[in-house]
């Protein structure tokens, strides 16, 4: 960001206007630069991971998925499926509440979208170095329920009311469990930096490894942060053979894909914390990533996340979705006990310098 | 206790059972598709399958038992009779009314109307869904000569000898009290006439290529119309009805899976008058 501003600067400098360097110009152009590039690399990422996730789906049942659309084994479906959204009609219904309706969308794509804001892409690859930048994410996610409960309220349906106020209950429920097991990583490393999580994992090998209880906030941060992007078997706000859609059934075209890209795009966030936060981020072990280019720690983190992707889809097309009982007792019964458990042991660890790997 | 141990079961239980089941679900990633990419590749049609039907027309005798037997009447014929000769005008199926239940088939007697594999019946439009099976209306060339034949025979010598079974009793070949005789004749010389009938009933191309396949009908027209006559004339109704069903048993080879399904209903109708 601040490379970007400076870089801004001296392209007015250049341009002759060095008189405006100094006001908000600079500022305003790296800012439309990041959500530019920020927008265009979700949308991709979103078209990707939809087709991938057909394809995953397809061939875990035995069949082939879509094949048509592009050549390539349907590559292009998830382009024309979005040219298709976008196209489509808007419907609002005549008893939604409009601006409500409106403006929903919105905030629980911002809530994602703001996320990404504080990924460490790769040495030196971040929009904003936030120096809470782990709370950071786990506070702006939790915008996107305030927009579903909007989606849900404002459609005036039941349905939609249903899926939010299911979405509501579990995303609060499995917060609490997922920010203690983010607590592991934060009493070993000492810092909310993301990118002194790779910096420390640079030097001491990965974080899941580094003590007992590591991988059980691992396991736990990721079951959790399932029930945060509405994953299944988490995926009750949308519960398709019960409640028709959830909180977006009456959401049609553009404002529903929205909805989409954020599911998604949340994927994308959680599977980055998980990959940064336990599996090293772009650092690799054994190999110095960190005096490489940029982009060979870029393509390290996306591996890893996309391999995190494809855990979640694989585990979305393996099991059945739960009750709302169900997952209520899980989030308090089983995850957030055993979240409480491992940063006790981490803390005891910690205190008395204990570790697993001798790295 | 049991609440300890319970809680404990669960997470060991959750925990298996979902690598588990995440073990089964990889190992079906690695398999081969099950399903075909439809339009590209298709999955093969048993040979029992009822579609869409098709008619020999040069077999036909006009004797209406299959619009008689179906039970939703979406078969409509017409034609006109000069005599033995035929002039056809309609011989329609309704695939709207269509149940596909195949009672048509057996009640031929000339065993002349089959279903084929044929399933993609759909269309645009409802009036395209009434389809004409007739390869041919009218008289055609050689039907007005045999009109003529016969007229000049009236007018002239009245009896000529006219060996290719000239009257074989008389205008009624069709008739409910030769009607038993008739199939369990037909059912022999059938099985000599399928290889003249059956390459043109293969069911790579049904429906499509019928025009096509009228025209190389022709030639063979002849030969499997008067061969039934010749099996009419010599009176084998004499042997037992079963007896002629193994012998379609063993169709040319050309015929395929077609021709196996119209020895399997020749058998049936030839087992039929035997059973009752």
């Amino acid at each position: 960001m601040e490379s970007l501003i400076g870089l801004f600067e001296k392209l007015l400098g250049d341009l002759g206007h060095a008189d405006l360097a100094g006001t908000a110009l600079p500022l305003a152009g790296a800012y439309a630069v990041c959500i530019g590039t920020l927008l265009g690399f979700i949308t991709v990422y979103a078209m990707f991971a939809i087709w991938m996730e057909r394809k995953v789906a397809a061939h875990m049942q035995i069949r082939y998925g879509p094949m048509e659309t592009g050549g390539w084994h349907g590559w292009a479906q998830s382009v024309a499926d979005a040219l298709k959204l976008l196209f489509k009609e808007d419907i609002i219904p005549s008893g939604a509440n409009k601006v409500m309706f409106w403006i929903a969308p919105a905030i629980v794509f911002c809530g994602v979208f703001a996320g990404f804001v504080a990924i460490p892409f790769a040495m030196g690859v971040q929009i904003a170095d936030v120096n809470l930048g782990l709370f950071f994410i786990i506070a702006i996610a939790s915008v996107e329920v305030v927009g579903v409960i909007m989606a849900g309220w404002a459609s005036n349906s039941k349905y939609s009311l249903f899926g939010a106020v299911r979405e509501a209950a579990q995303v609060v429920s499995y917060e609490v469990p997922a920010a203690v097991a983010l607590l592991v990583p934060v009493l070993v490393v000492g810092s909310l930096r993301l990118g002194d999580f790779n910096a420390w994992q640079e030097q001491h090998g990965w974080l899941i490894l580094h003590n007992p209880f590591a991988p059980v906030a691992a396991l736990i941060y990721f079951i959790a942060s399932l029930a945060g992007c509405k994953r299944a078997p988490f995926d009750l706000p949308e519960a398709e053979s019960e409640l028709v859609s959830g909180f977006h059934t009456e959401y049609s075209g553009m404002r529903f894909s929205f909805f989409f890209l954020e599911e998604y795009a949340s994927m994308f966030v959680s599977s980055a914390l998980v990959s940064t936060l336990f599996l090293g981020g772009w650092t690799l072990p054994f190999v110095n990533v960190s005096h490489m280019p940029p982009p060979v720690g870029a393509v390290v983190l996306l591996v890893k996340i996309f391999a995190m992707i494809f855990v979640q889809m694989w585990l979305r097309w393996t099991l059945p979705r739960l009750r709302v009982d169900q997952v209520m007792s899980m989030g308090y019964k089983y995850l957030l006990p055993w979240a409480f458990a491992a940063v006790v042991g981490t803390a005891i660890f910690e205190t008395l310098g204990w570790r697993w790997l001798p790295l | 206790m049991t609440g300890i141990r319970d809680y404990f079961g669960n997470i060991a239980s959750a925990l298996t059972t979902t690598v588990k089941g995440m073990g089964v679900t990889v190992r079906h990633m690695g398999r081969d598709a099950i399903t075909v990419q439809y339009p590209h590749a298709r999955l093969p049609i048993p040979p029992s399958y009822r579609g869409i039907h098709v008619l020999e027309q040069e077999k036909c005798i006009d004797c209406r038992l299959c619009a008689k037997a179906c039970p939703v009447d979406c078969i409509e014929i017409e034609s006109v009779h000069h005599g033995r000769v035929l002039e056809w005008q309609k011989f329609t199926i309704d695939y709207k009314k269509c149940i596909f239940c195949e009672f048509c088939i057996p009640p031929c007697p000339k065993d002349c109307i089959h279903m084929t594999a044929e399933y993609e019946a759909a269309t645009e439009h409802p009036d395209s869904m009434i389809e004409d099976l007739l390869t041919w209306t009218g008289l055609r060339a050689e039907d007005k000569r045999e009109i003529e034949a016969s007229e000049l025979k009236k007018a002239g010598k009245p009896a000529p000898p006219m060996p290719p079974g000239g009257k074989p009793g008389g205008p009624a070949p069709g008739t409910a009290s030769s009607f038993g005789t008739q199939t369990a004749t037909t059912a022999a010389p059938g099985s000599a006439a399928a290889p003249g009938g059956a390459p043109q009933r293969a069911p790579a191309a049904p429906a499509a290529a019928k025009p096509a396949a009228a025209a190389a009908a022709k030639p063979a027209a002849p030969a499997a119309a008067v061969k039934p006559e010749a099996g009419g004339v010599s009176p084998t109704g004499a042997t037992p009805p079963a007896a002629p069903a193994p012998a379609p048993a063993k169709p040319p080879s050309a015929a395929g899976d077609m021709a196996a399904k119209i020895a399997a209903m020749k058998a049936k109708l030839g087992q039929k008058p035997g059973g009752s």
